[in-house]
């Protein structure tokens, strides 16, 4: 059974959400506070964490750190919306997913899958191969496919859709894939990646202003999904 | 002695006729010192009625009094409430007075009494201090330094003039007293007005999701699954409804405050309609909503989050109202602006509501839309509020073959390069 870490102050969320976990058979293991939860984590096998912002010891980006320095488990951000400048401080700082309060268990299950699909990636072999819905991406060989017919992408364009998949269904800061695909010193220019994603959207969807895969995520980033 | 009578009688007589003439001069002096007196009030009532500005009605005052004196007065003026300390800040000061009589004034104006010759206060003095009183205490002073011997007369003239100036003013103080009244009761209503509003709006939803789960509770063994699904849906449903007016309040609360400071980034029209389709889609994949986006439109400077939320105000509004039609969200470019608009084939707004439907205002039956319901509560004001922020403008056009066209045009800004 896979052991998840709820760090959630409200008791009555935290009793509905390990509740529902439990029927889909996860192992919950519930804190109220920062300090319980860096307890829990140091004494148990714990594979995913749940981590509600504006707990009453702290704003868990020292969970975070915690959690980077020792095996990399994944970690989803479940903020309210007066407290969106401190969740995407906490995933540019390497938090996997993020949840607006209120959020159905449907949605929460969704990223808890996804992120545990994407446990251990960054030190197992890379996927270099993408195939869904008529697209196929072959990262080795610069090859993109749409229905078939090849798409023509620029190198810039290419990069960006790369990074994109690296972290399919998850989540994309715009900080993240500013500084991953122009540089550390470009990673305040939104303005290019407003202008790469729609060149990317005009090649890949159908619709650009109803997109089904480069998925916008207003004030956090892009989603590929 | 007799010798001497009529020389008595002729220098008594000679006496009485100086006294007499001496009368007759005073008389005349009094009454052109009166018709004097009464020109000087009657200038100085004028000049006071055209002037609003402390500086002019203390040297308007200052202009009257100084032929009465041996030099200039000085003149101070409450600018507005009497502080608890003799504070600078709160007055008005014509002419440069000195620490004494700093504080003569300041003492003349707190107790509204006249100091000086023929006061019988502080008879020491060349100089009277005179309270500039109102019916209900004195809202200045002014200094008048003499010559020796002033005539008592004087001083009751010199009075009236500085009365004339603290009634002004304290006409004046009624004044602001009044209108900030009137600024609080408004402020009031606005704010009883919004909280009438919300709370209608949100005991509706409550109401379902009250009704939904005790009934799940209560019933529900005895209920079939598609009734337990329908409840429980109604509950995620009215939940969501209820999110999202939280967030239309908050923001109407915020954006309306003194500091708005929204969270910028250059962002893109296709985008964020994107992002309004996805999250309809999440609820229906097979949405009524169509978008016509043209390409290649100029970036935005905003905040993405509120964008969003003003589109999916706008989208659920069309929804509702559109009575099962298409509705579409169009982007396009005009000359100064971007416009992205949310359109159906609805009813539309009826003329007489079409300027209201951006205020927040109470449902009820004096104010009822004639087909029952399009009032937004919050929505829309909250919609306007964010477009106001951005310095754009959301306005409502009824479309010429029926429906409803919400158009938002936000300004366009040079991108860095």
């Amino acid at each position: 059974m896979i052991q998840v870490l709820l760090v959630e102050d409200d008791r009555e969320l935290r009793t509905t959400l390990a509740g529902a976990l439990r029927v889909e058979g996860y192992e919950v293991r519930a804190a109220a506070s920062l300090a319980d939860a860096m307890a829990l984590l140091a004494h148990s096998d714990i594979e995913l964490v749940l981590l509600d912002l504006g707990l009453p010891d702290g704003e868990g980006e020292d969970l975070l750190h915690k959690l980077r320095s020792l095996k990399g488990t994944p970690l989803l951000v479940i903020s309210a919306r007066e407290q969106d400048g401190l969740k995407v401080r906490l995933l540019d700082a390497g938090a996997d997913d993020y949840l607006v309060k209120p959020f159905s268990i449907t949605e929460l299950l969704a990223r808890m899958r996804v992120a545990l699909r994407h446990r251990g990636r960054q030190v197992a072999a890379a996927v270099t191969r993408y195939e869904q819905d008529g697209l196929l991406v072959d990262l080795a060989a610069h090859r993109v496919c749409l229905n078939g017919e090849d798409v023509h992408l620029t190198p810039t364009e290419f990069k960006l859709l790369a990074r994109l998949l690296r972290s399919a269904g998850q989540v994309v800061t715009h900080r993240t894939l500013l500084t991953d695909v122009w540089g550390a010193d470009c990673s305040e220019q939104t303005h290019y990646l407003r202008l790469y994603m729609g060149q990317l959207r005009a090649k890949l969807e159908a619709d650009p202003a109803d997109p089904k895969r480069l998925r916008t995520e207003p004030g956090v980033g892009y989603r590929f999904s | 002695m007799s010798l001497y009578l009529p020389w008595l009688i002729g220098a008594a007589l000679a006496g009485l006729a100086a006294a007499l003439l001496k009368r007759l001069q005073t008389q005349v002096a009094r009454a052109e010192r009166h018709a004097f007196e009464a020109e000087q009030l009657r200038l100085l009532a004028e000049e006071l009625r055209s002037l609003s500005e402390p500086a002019a009605m203390a040297a308007a005052l200052a202009g009257a009094l100084t032929p009465l004196g041996k030099s200039a007065p000085i003149v101070l003026l409450l600018q507005d409430q009497m502080p608890a300390t003799n504070e600078a800040a709160a007055v008005h000061v014509h002419g440069e007075p000195d620490a004494n009589q700093w504080e003569g004034l300041w003492l003349s104006m707190r107790r509204a009494l006249a100091f000086g010759p023929g006061t019988l206060r502080h008879e020491e003095l060349n100089a009277w201090y005179l309270p500039l009183r109102g019916r209900e205490g004195a809202r200045g002073a002014a200094m008048l330094p003499l010559d020796l011997g002033p005539a008592l007369g004087l001083r009751a003239h010199a009075q009236a003039l500085c009365d004339l100036l603290g009634q002004a003013l304290e006409r004046a103080a009624t004044e602001r007293a009044g209108a900030r009244l009137r600024e609080a009761a408004e402020a009031q209503g606005v704010r009883n007005t919004l909280l009438a509003t919300i709370s209608h709006d949100y005991r509706t939803p409550l109401a379902t999701i009250m009704s939904a789960a005790s009934s799940l509770l209560a019933q529900g063994e005895r209920l079939d699954t598609r009734q337990r699904e329908r409840l429980a849906r109604s509950i995620v449903d009215e939940a969501r409804s209820l999110s999202r007016m939280t967030d239309n309040t908050l923001q109407l609360a915020r954006l309306d405050g003194p500091d708005v400071r929204l969270t910028r980034d250059w962002e893109s029209a296709e985008e964020l309609i994107g992002a309004v389709m996805g999250r309809l889609r999440q609820r229906d994949a097979h949405t009524r909503v169509k978008t016509r986006v043209v390409p290649g439109l100029p970036l935005l400077r905003c905040d993405a989050l509120l964008l969003t939320q003003l589109l999916d105000n706008l989208v659920d509004n069309a929804l509702k109202y559109a009575e099962g039609g298409g509705v579409e969200i169009l982007a396009r470019r005009e000359e100064e602006a971007v416009l992205i608009a949310v359109r159906d084939r609805g009813p539309g707004v009826p003329p007489a509501w079409r300027d209201r439907i951006f205020e927040v205002f109470r449902r009820g039956p004096e104010n009822e839309t004639p087909d029952g319901s399009r009032g937004s509560g919050v929505g829309l004001a909250a919609c306007r509020a964010i477009a106001t922020a951005h310095g754009g403008r959301l306005g409502y056009r009824a479309r010429s073959h029926g429906g409803a066209a919400f158009e938002l045009r936000l300004p366009i800004e040079e991108v860095p390069q």
